[in-house]
C-alpha cells in the first residue's frame, strides 16, 4: 500500500512516516500544497492523508483540484480545525474521512485500514479476509484454518496488497509502484522472491503466475 | 414613548385651535368695529336731518314732523331719537312709552337695551347749537339683527373651522405616514435582523436616518468582524497547540517507549487530559452566543450535510433518521448549532447498534431537541456522573464524556437544559430544551 502524506509540520510528518512504515505502508511525504496537487494526481497512490493548513495552497483547495481532475483515491483529512462546520465542508469537498488533531496513532491506523477496505468495497471487519485467509493487520500475521503463520514485514505488505485486490491480475511494475515509495530502488527480482516465500508458507496455488501479465491472488487454497 | 405620529397630531391640533380661535375672534371684532363706524355715519346723517327739522315755531323750537322719516313714527320700529334742549326733551313716537336715556357723553354708544323685545341699541349723541340754544340729539338704531347676524357668522365660522381642522388632521396624517415610511421600513428591517432574516440594514434611507442606519450597519459589521477574528485567533491557537500535541501523542505510543511502560502510561494520560481540556475550552470560547443576528440554522439546508457526514464517518450500517418539521429554522448561530448537533449525533452513532434518531420540535417558546440511539445506554445511577460539573475529565466515560460535555456547554450558554433519559429505542436519549431568545 502506497500512501501520500501531505503535512507541513516536520516533527509530526516524521512521526507519522515512521509509525506508518512500521505498519507496512510505503510513504511519500510532501509539505507544500502545490506539489501535492501535481504528485497526488500523477502517482498511483492507494490513499492520501491530507493536512488542511498547508503552505502554498490550502488543503481544501488541493482536494478540490484533485476531485475536479477526476482523482478517486480515498483522502483522509487531518486537521487541527475540528469543528463540525469545517468537517462538513471538508467532506463536501470530497474527503472520505476526517480526523482532527491531536489523535491517537492507533486511531489513524484504524481509519486508514477501514478506508482502504471501503475503497475496495470490502465490509468493515476487524481482520482482512480473502481466499480463506485472515490477515491480522495489527499483529502482521496471517491465519489459515485457525493456524497462525508468521510473516516478515515485506511479505505482510505484499500479502495485504494481494488480499485487498483478490482475483485481479497485478503486474510486477504495478505491485512495485504500490508497495514502494518514490525513493526506493525498484527491483522486480525482490518481488519474485517475496512471492515465492508467500507460496512456500501458504501453498503454491495462493498466487498464480500469469506469464507476461503478472500475478493473481485468490486461487483455490490447498 | 408616544409615537411621533401622535405627538405631531397633538401639536398640530393645539396650534391650529389656538391660532384659529384668536384669528376668528380678532377678525370678528375688527369687522364689528368697521360695521359700527359705517352705521355711525348713517346715524350722524340722521341726527343732522333731525337738526334740520328743528325749526323756530310759535312757542320756541318746533320739530317739523313732515321732515321726519316714517320709521320714527312706528312704535318699536328700531329707529329712535331723543332731542334734549334747555326747555325739555322730545322723544320719537317709535319709542312709545319707553324711555331712552341720554348717553352721558357725545359719541357712539353700544349695548343699551330697550323695550319688551330686548332690542340692543346703537346710540349716537351729537351736540349742536341752533337758534341760540344748545341742542343734544341722540339717534339710536336697533343693533340686534346685526348682532344676530354676527352670532350666526360666528357659529358658521366655528363649524367651518372644525371641518377645516379635521381635513388638516387627515391630510397631516397622510403626510406624516408618508414621510415616516422610511422609519417604519427601518423598524421592520430591524425586526428582520432579530429574526435572522437579514444581516444588514438597507442603506437607501432619507438623509435624517442615514447616520443611524450607517452606524447600525457599522456595528453589525464590526461585531461580525471581531467575532470572526477572535474565532480565527482561537482556531490558530488551537492549530498551534494541537499539532505539537499530535506529535507528542504519536511519540508517546512509539516503540521507543516499549521499555518504559509507566512513563508511556503517564505521558498518554496527561496528553489525553490536555487534549480534552483544550478542545472543550476552545469550544467554549468560540461560542458565538447571541452576539450576532443572522446566519441562523436552517434545518432543511444544514441537516442533510451533517447527516451524510455522520454516515460517512460511522459507516453505512447505521440508520440515521430525523424528524424535523418542514421549514424549521433555529434562531442560533449556524456553526454553534452544527457543533451541538454534530457532537450529540456523533456520540449517539458511536454507541448505537443500528439506529440513531434526531427529533426537533418547537412548542411555544421552547425548542426541544432529542437524540435517541439503540446502543447500551447509560445506567440511571451513572448518568449524573457523565454530566456532573467539575467531574474530572479522565474519569468520564470515554466518548460520552467529551462530546456531551461540549454539548452541555453550548446548551448552557444558550440558557438551555440538557437531560439524559432512557430511549424508547433501548439506548440513551439525550434531551435538550432551548428557550427561544427574547427579541431585544
Amino acid at each position: 500500500m502506497r500512501l501520500l502524506l501531505v503535512e507541513d509540520n516536520v516533527p509530526l510528518a516524521d512521526e507519522l512516516t515512521q509509525s506508518l512504515q512500521r505498519q507496512g505502508y510505503a510513504i511519500d511525504w510532501l509539505a507544500d500544497g502545490r506539489d501535492a496537487v501535481y504528485q497526488g494526481s500523477s502517482e498511483p497512490y492507494d490513499l492520501i492523508i491530507l493536512d488542511l493548513g498547508l503552505p502554498g495552497l490550502p488543503g481544501l483547495e488541493v482536494l478540490a483540484q484533485w476531485r475536479a481532475g477526476g482523482l478517486s483515491t480515498p483522502v483522509l483529512i487531518l486537521t487541527a480545525r475540528g469543528s463540525w462546520a469545517e468537517r462538513i465542508e471538508g467532506l463536501k469537498a470530497g474527503a472520505d474521512d476526517y480526523l482532527s488533531k491531536p489523535f491517537h496513532p492507533e486511531e489513524l491506523q484504524l481509519r486508514i485500514q477501514s478506508l482502504l477496505r471501503r475503497a475496495r468495497g470490502l465490509a468493515n471487519q476487524p481482520t482482512l479476509q480473502a481466499a480463506g485467509l485472515h490477515l491480522d493487520e495489527g499483529r502482521q500475521c496471517v491465519s489459515r484454518d485457525g493456524q497462525d503463520v508468521q510473516l516478515t514485514a515485506a511479505e505482510f505488505r505484499l500479502l495485504r496488497y494481494f488480499m485487498l485486490h483478490p482475483q485481479q491480475i497485478l503486474s510486477k511494475s504495478h505491485l512495485a509502484e504500490h508497495l514502494y515509495n518514490g525513493e526506493t530502488e525498484r527491483d522486480s527480482n525482490v518481488l519474485e522472491v517475496h512471492v515465492n516465500h508467500l507460496r512456500r508458507k501458504l501453498g503454491r496455488s495462493v498466487i498464480e503466475t500469469h506469464r507476461g501479465q503478472g500475478y493473481r491472488f485468490g486461487g483455490v487454497v490447498e | 414613548m408616544k409615537s411621533i405620529q401622535a405627538r405631531l397630531s397633538l401639536g398640530l391640533v393645539g396650534v391650529l385651535v389656538v391660532v384659529g380661535l384668536a384669528l376668528a375672534q380678532i377678525s370678528l371684532w375688527l369687522f364689528e368695529v368697521g360695521l359700527q363706524r359705517y352705521l355711525e355715519t348713517g346715524l350722524r346723517k340722521e341726527s343732522e336731518n333731525l337738526l334740520v327739522a328743528l325749526v323756530r315755531g310759535h312757542s320756541g323750537l318746533e320739530l317739523d314732523e313732515r321732515r321726519l322719516s316714517s320709521a320714527y313714527q312706528r312704535p318699536f320700529s328700531g329707529y329712535y331719537f331723543r332731542i334734549d334742549f334747555e326747555g325739555g326733551s322730545w322723544r320719537s313716537r317709535s319709542l312709545w312709552d319707553m324711555d331712552m336715556p341720554r348717553p352721558p357723553t357725545p359719541g357712539l354708544h353700544a349695548g343699551l337695551e330697550l323695550g319688551p323685545a330686548g332690542q340692543q341699541l346703537l346710540v349716537l349723541r351729537a351736540d349742536y347749537r341752533r337758534l341760540g340754544q344748545a341742542i343734544s340729539i341722540s339717534v339710536a338704531q336697533d343693533y340686534t339683527p346685526v348682532r344676530d347676524g354676527f352670532r350666526r357668522m360666528q357659529q358658521l365660522g366655528l363649524g367651518l373651522g372644525l371641518v377645516a381642522l379635521l381635513l388638516i388632521l387627515v391630510l397631516q396624517r397622510i403626510t406624516v405616514t408618508r414621510s415616516l415610511r422610511p422609519l417604519e421600513r427601518t423598524r421592520e428591517q430591524i425586526a428582520q435582523l432579530q429574526q435572522g432574516k437579514r444581516s444588514q440594514l438597507d442603506s437607501e434611507v432619507p438623509v435624517e436616518l442615514e447616520p443611524l442606519v450607517a452606524q447600525i450597519n457599522h456595528l453589525l459589521a464590526h461585531t461580525e468582524d471581531s467575532l470572526r477574528r477572535s474565532r480565527n485567533a482561537l482556531g490558530n491557537l488551537g492549530h498551534a497547540l494541537k499539532t505539537p500535541l499530535a506529535v507528542l501523542m504519536s511519540l508517546a505510543s512509539s516503540e521507543r517507549l516499549n521499555d518504559l511502560p509507566e512513563v508511556r502510561a503517564q505521558l498518554q494520560a496527561q496528553l489525553e487530559q490536555i487534549q480534552q481540556r483544550l478542545s472543550r475550552e476552545l469550544n467554549r470560547a468560540r461560542l458565538a452566543g447571541d452576539a450576532l443576528p443572522g446566519a441562523h440554522f436552517d434545518c432543511a439546508t444544514e441537516l442533510p450535510g451533517l447527516l451524510s457526514t455522520l454516515g460517512m464517518i460511522h459507516g453505512d450500517h447505521l440508520l440515521i433518521r430525523h424528524q424535523v418539521p418542514d421549514g424549521l429554522s433555529l434562531p442560533w448561530d449556524r456553526e454553534d448549532l452544527l457543533e451541538l448537533l454534530g457532537n450529540l449525533l456523533d456520540n449517539a452513532c458511536k454507541w448505537a447498534d443500528s439506529e440513531v434518531c434526531l427529533s426537533i420540535e418547537q412548542e411555544g417558546g421552547v425548542y426541544r431537541l432529542w437524540v435517541d440511539d439503540d446502543g447500551p445506554g447509560i445506567p440511571e445511577n451513572a448518568r449524573a456522573g457523565v454530566l456532573e460539573r467539575g467531574a474530572r475529565l479522565d474519569e468520564q466515560v470515554d466518548g460520552h464524556g467529551l462530546g456531551l460535555g461540549i454539548v452541555r456547554d453550548i446548551a448552557e450558554a444558550w440558557g438551555g437544559q440538557m437531560r439524559l433519559l432512557e430511549s424508547p429505542l433501548g439506548g440513551l436519549r439525550v434531551s435538550i430544551e432551548l428557550p427561544r431568545r427574547v427579541a431585544r
